[in-house]
């Protein structure tokens, strides 16, 4: 009974179809102004060399001096739990979630710094990474459930806004999109999962997400989320535009501290 | 020049194909003989290929291509979504039909080495899984941009492709959704990331290329090219003076690939 939640968290996202807003297509275009006001507030009109860049992990980094899931096991660890999560959403079996995260992302990647860095563990170390993956993704398919294919689930998508004439850009990557855009009731839900524990800073992400969202779509998404593979909480917030100012904000204050330091 | 810069929203999206041009250029048989003609002054040893991305890198050959779920997906997402037209079907269905094909392809030997059966039949499991992923975000995203599209579309059997007479040169323009009205066709071309200072001249040497791959030389009116992932979508006309400017990038691309293939060869 405790292995089983009666309602997934896939299905808390979609939660019920008949309570759905209209799909917001005005909220857009006014929270770019606020962001293209607001950076012009900080930068003025010069043109930088370089764009100051803006990502999930720079509003992790604005106020926490020590994340250990910025070390680099705990990125290996959240990059590993990412590519389960996509192999999820496409109904795949995983017998061996290290082997198989392990062999996707070689697949994906090819060589890089992180999997240099996986190469040098010893094998005490990697059974260790092994073990504490095989307990997150438990954790993680316990509370996921199954994803239907009717709810066109995407992984890792990819989001990216050049601001102010190209002085700023947003990146962003959203683990788990599930709904379609071409309803006329917002259906979108963004899911995100994170190996730490959750704190403000999944806060911000969430936030994060939903505003990269509506500035690429133009759509607001129904529903943001953030799920902890490390303790098994979720967090499910509606979304609303208070929720993508709040977004707005944090971007500005990430945006003064690199100008500041520039 | 017809360069058009909109954000990608249905109304933007079928307002660039309501107000494509109504009438369309034709590429004659002299056209083609100039072309042919700057690309023989061109003279490479081996074979070339040409296109859009080449022509945005200036030349610049990029790293040596290989088969992974990023570039297998768009092959595989669009031959999904054209299943998805013909037999009703979840994403996540048809890129496993899609799938199957493929391998069924290299296990009863109709595929060379090299190819994306080939590679697929010898992929692990969990890369396969990959795959599947990959290629149901670019078929998922290609369905939602068809489903915005208020006139009838079709996904092309492969991108367009021409041979250059005697240049040995070959010129391929990717195409993701064609929407035809009467006599008159535009393009949609899809691409990730989001669009540089060069993606212009980019969609204008597709444009070209698809003019040259028609049999009778007929330019689609527009074509347009969608970057979902930054939301944005940017058109050219297929008037005269855009086809003649996509045909000396790409002439100006062949002239710049032999230079950096001379300066590596040093």
């Amino acid at each position: 009974m405790l292995d089983s939640s009666p309602v997934s968290v896939v299905e808390a996202l979609r939660g019920d179809r008949s309570k759905r807003p209209l799909i917001d297509i005005a909220s857009a275009s006014g929270l770019r102004s606020l962001l293209e006001d607001g950076i012009f507030a900080i930068i003025g009109a010069k043109t930088l060399d370089t764009p100051l860049v803006v990502r999930t992990s720079s509003l992790h980094q604005r106020f926490t001096t020590t994340d250990l899931g910025m070390s680099t096991p705990g990125r290996i660890r959240g990059v590993l739990i990412g590519q389960l999560l996509r192999l999820l959403s496409v109904g795949m079996s995983i017998d061996h979630p290290f082997d198989d995260a392990l062999t996707a992302w070689r697949g994906d990647v090819g060589v890089n710094e992180l999997t240099e860095h996986l190469d040098a563990l010893d094998d005490d170390e990697r059974a260790r990474l092994a073990t504490d993956l095989e307990a997150h993704f438990v954790t993680l398919t316990r509370a996921l459930g199954e994803i239907p294919a009717r709810w066109t689930p995407r992984s890792s998508v990819r989001i990216f806004q050049r601001l102010a004439g190209g002085n700023v850009v947003l990146r962003d990557v959203v683990d788990l999109m599930i709904g379609t855009s071409t309803s006329d009731v917002a259906s979108i839900a963004l899911f995100d999962v994170t190996t730490s524990p959750l704190g403000e800073g999944a806060e911000r992400s969430m936030r994060f997400h939903a505003l990269m969202h509506t500035l690429r779509t133009s759509l607001m998404p129904l529903r943001t989320s953030t799920f902890s593979s490390a303790t098994g909480e979720s967090w499910i917030r509606d979304v609303d535009y208070e929720l993508l100012t709040r977004s707005v904000e944090d971007v500005l204050g990430c945006i003064r501290d690199q100008w500041s330091t520039r | 020049m017809t360069l058009l810069h909109r954000r990608l929203v249905k109304a933007e999206l079928n307002d660039l194909v309501a107000t494509a041009p109504a009438v369309f250029v034709q590429l004659t048989d002299e056209h083609r003989a100039s072309l042919s003609s700057r690309f023989r002054a061109v003279s490479v040893p081996g074979h070339r290929r040409l296109e859009a991305w080449g022509v945005e890198r200036a030349g610049r050959s990029g790293s040596t291509f290989r088969w992974s779920p990023s570039t297998a997906r768009r092959v595989l997402g669009n031959a999904s979504l054209r299943r998805m037209a013909s037999q009703p079907a979840s994403v996540r269905d048809a890129v496993r039909d899609e799938l199957g094909d493929q391998m069924l392809r290299a296990t009863s030997g109709y595929s060379r080495s090299g190819s994306l059966s080939h590679w697929l039949a010898s992929a692990p499991h969990p890369v396969i899984g990959l795959v599947t992923a990959e290629a149901v975000n670019w078929a998922t995203q290609l369905q939602e941009i068809s489903q915005w599209l208020e006139g009838p579309w079709e996904v092309p059997a492969s991108d367009a492709y021409y041979d250059v007479a005697a240049a040995r040169t070959t010129l391929r323009a990717r195409r993701d959704l064609v929407i035809r009205s009467q006599e008159t066709r535009t393009i949609v071309r899809v691409r990730s990331g989001s669009p540089g200072k060069s993606a212009g001249p980019g969609l204008r040497a597709d444009l070209t290329i698809e003019a040259l791959a028609d049999h009778e030389g007929v330019a689609p009116v527009r074509y347009i090219g969608l970057w979902p992932e930054a939301g944005v979508c940017l058109s050219v006309d297929g008037t005269m003076t855009d086809l003649r400017s996509g045909a000396r990038d790409l002439v100006r691309t062949a002239v710049a690939q032999r230079r950096h293939s001379a300066l590596k060869a040093a």
